[in-house]
């Protein structure tokens, strides 16, 4: 998946694990840039009465990167405190949710918003905002679009902040991705699927129908830009910014065990999660350093970048499709370094190679999500993003319906290489290749406006 | 994990005192300390009854780790180290 339960120790802390992460001028306000980030991944929506919430012993944080160094320049921190209203019930409401202080409601969250800029300074924007309440379902909750609309907040500093729950917007057909590589559209082609089908299967989306715990923040273009600047240029480095999300944890717990004394959380922040491109730890990193990857700040990046040069995955695709990665396989065995995956991955894209675009950050190797300012969001998104023409999608940020599955796939089958070796004639097969989902295959679909993401699943209309 | 806070305001649950978790024999303050809560805006204060811990990293050295609010301070105490090796029995 993008990133859920991507490494080993963070797929047993589901309170802190990031699982996608978006960025985007903003669709509806092309002065703004959106983002988003995703935790608690792969909720039923059918889970109470202990519905989903996120931690209050975690510091989520997204940070903005606007010169390149793979430090952040401005950060927002997120925290959440959880209250009950009645502690003689067992209930999550004890009846029907119609406002964000509803006395119904018994078991509400809070956030705070914390704004901390390149020389660190902390400033608390808002200390308490509500979250809306889980998507229980429509007996409890009559008009759950409201509620939600409700807590989107708009802060005087000039942020737009929401905090809650929302249909999981990935796509992606896990159950065939992770048996041996299957492609279901082409899965007759497949090493082992040849001996098992005789067409082309139809996709399937595995994360359709879960929700996720959502942090979403929209802000002026001008405070992200590195100089504040409100107009740019898009071949300005100063266009381009770097994004990702951090999760992190006390370095110290003590759980007492009795009614006496509580627990403590005490000692300096610990960095448990991290994501800026989809897919970057959960398929280029090898297994045994995923945790460590996800302690790391981007600027440690480097370390991983041979994984980058030759990724695994490139090496299994002329293995598990015989006969059609071949050009991908000769590349593969002359070692040739990916330069273009570095510069995807790693650096952005230089100014040259693509035509009216670049989203280059510099020589330092940080996973960021890089996202070029100055590019205006498509009237006519291609899910393909830069691979099918559409300079506002991936790996330009990354929106909603862009399919960074199957973006990834190409790219790591080879469409990419030409963009640094003109020689290079990559295989028929990489062009084609894709899992065959889309955005259309979501059942909740994205809204056209802050914060994007569809309406959670409920419970009562999801009830397994 | 979590605490919950009750009703509107983020009452701790428990009173604001010391419990010593590491006393007794050696009358050492190896501890954790009553719970103040984090205010939702994020840190935690700092004073004299937020929580503490202790953790002896390196009891030959007599390495000490001291986690008070957001921060570790490191400090060196081999008299102290043994003291408390000898109230676990394992010195």
């Amino acid at each position: 998946m993008s990133s859920h339960r991507e490494a080993p120790e963070i797929s047993k802390d589901p309170v802190a694990d990031s699982s996608d992460l978006y960025a985007f001028v903003s669709p509806d306000k092309p002065d703004t840039v959106t983002i988003i980030a995703n935790y608690v991944p792969l909720q039923l929506p059918a889970s109470g009465p202990n519905f989903f919430e996120f931690g209050d012993d975690v510091l989520y944080e997204i940070h903005v990167d606007s010169n390149g160094d793979g430090r952040p320049d401005l950060t927002y921190q997120f925290r959440f405190r959880t209250e009950l209203r009645n502690n003689r019930t067992f209930l999550y409401n004890t009846g029907q949710i119609k406002s964000l202080d509803d006395k119904n409601w018994n078991r509400r969250q809070f956030f705070s918003v914390t704004k901390v800029d390149a020389h660190g300074k902390h400033t608390v924007l808002h200390s308490k905002l509500p979250c809306p309440p889980c998507n229980v379902g429509k007996i409890s909750i009559p008009d759950y679009e409201k509620l939600a609309e409700d807590a989107v907040h708009k802060l005087k500093t000039g942020e737009t902040v929401f905090a809650g729950q929302r249909a999981d917007a990935f796509f992606v057909d896990l159950g065939a991705i992770f048996d041996l590589g299957t492609l279901r559209p082409f899965e007759d082609k497949h090493l082992i699927g040849k001996t098992l089908f005789k067409g082309a299967g139809k996709a399937v989306n595995a994360t359709d129908q879960l929700n996720v715990h959502s942090i979403a923040i929209q802000l002026p273009l001008s405070a992200v830009r590195k100089d504040g600047k409100k107009s740019v240029r898009g071949r300005d480095p100063g266009a381009v910014i770097g994004v990702w999300t951090t999760a992190s944890r006390r370095q110290v717990e003590v759980r007492h065990g009795d009614k006496k004394n509580a627990d403590v959380e005490v000692g300096p922040q610990v960095q448990v999660s991290r994501l800026g491109n989809p897919l970057f730890n959960e398929v280029i990193v090898p297994m045994a350093q995923k945790d460590l990857w996800n302690s790391l700040p981007p600027t440690e990046d480097k370390r991983f970048a041979e994984f980058v040069e030759q990724p695994e995955l490139g090496a299994l695709l002329p293995v598990l499709y015989p006969g059609l990665f071949d050009n991908l396989a000769a590349l593969n065995k002359a070692k040739t370094p990916r330069a273009d995956l570095v510069a995807i991955l790693l650096t952005g894209i230089p100014d040259g190679i693509i035509d009216n675009f670049q989203n280059f950050t510099g020589e330092t190797q940080a996973d960021m999500l890089r996202l070029n300012t100055v590019v205006p969001p498509s009237k006519e998104p291609n899910a393909f993003g830069i691979l099918g023409g559409d300079l506002a999608g991936f790996p330009n940020g990354r929106r909603i319906e862009d399919d960074v599955v199957s973006i990834s796939l190409r790219a790591i089958a080879g469409v990419t290489v030409p963009l640094v070796d003109e020689k290079f004639k990559p295989d028929a097969a990489a062009a084609l290749v894709e899992q065959g989902l889309s955005a259309k295959d979501l059942s909740s679909k994205p809204l056209k406006k802050f914060p994007f993401l569809g309406t959670p699943f409920d419970g009562f209309d999801n009830p397994s | 994990m979590s605490r919950v806070h009750y009703g509107t305001k983020a009452v701790n649950r428990f009173s604001r005192r010391r419990v010593l978790t590491v006393a007794g024999a050696v009358g050492v303050g190896a501890a954790t300390v009553g719970v103040a809560g984090l205010s939702l805006a994020g840190e935690s204060s700092s004073n004299d009854t937020a929580p503490l811990v202790i953790s002896l990293r390196d009891a030959k050295k007599g390495t000490f780790d001291v986690f008070s609010g957001e921060s570790k301070v490191t400090l060196t105490d081999k008299k102290l180290a043994l003291r408390l090796l000898k109230a676990v029995k394992r010195a």
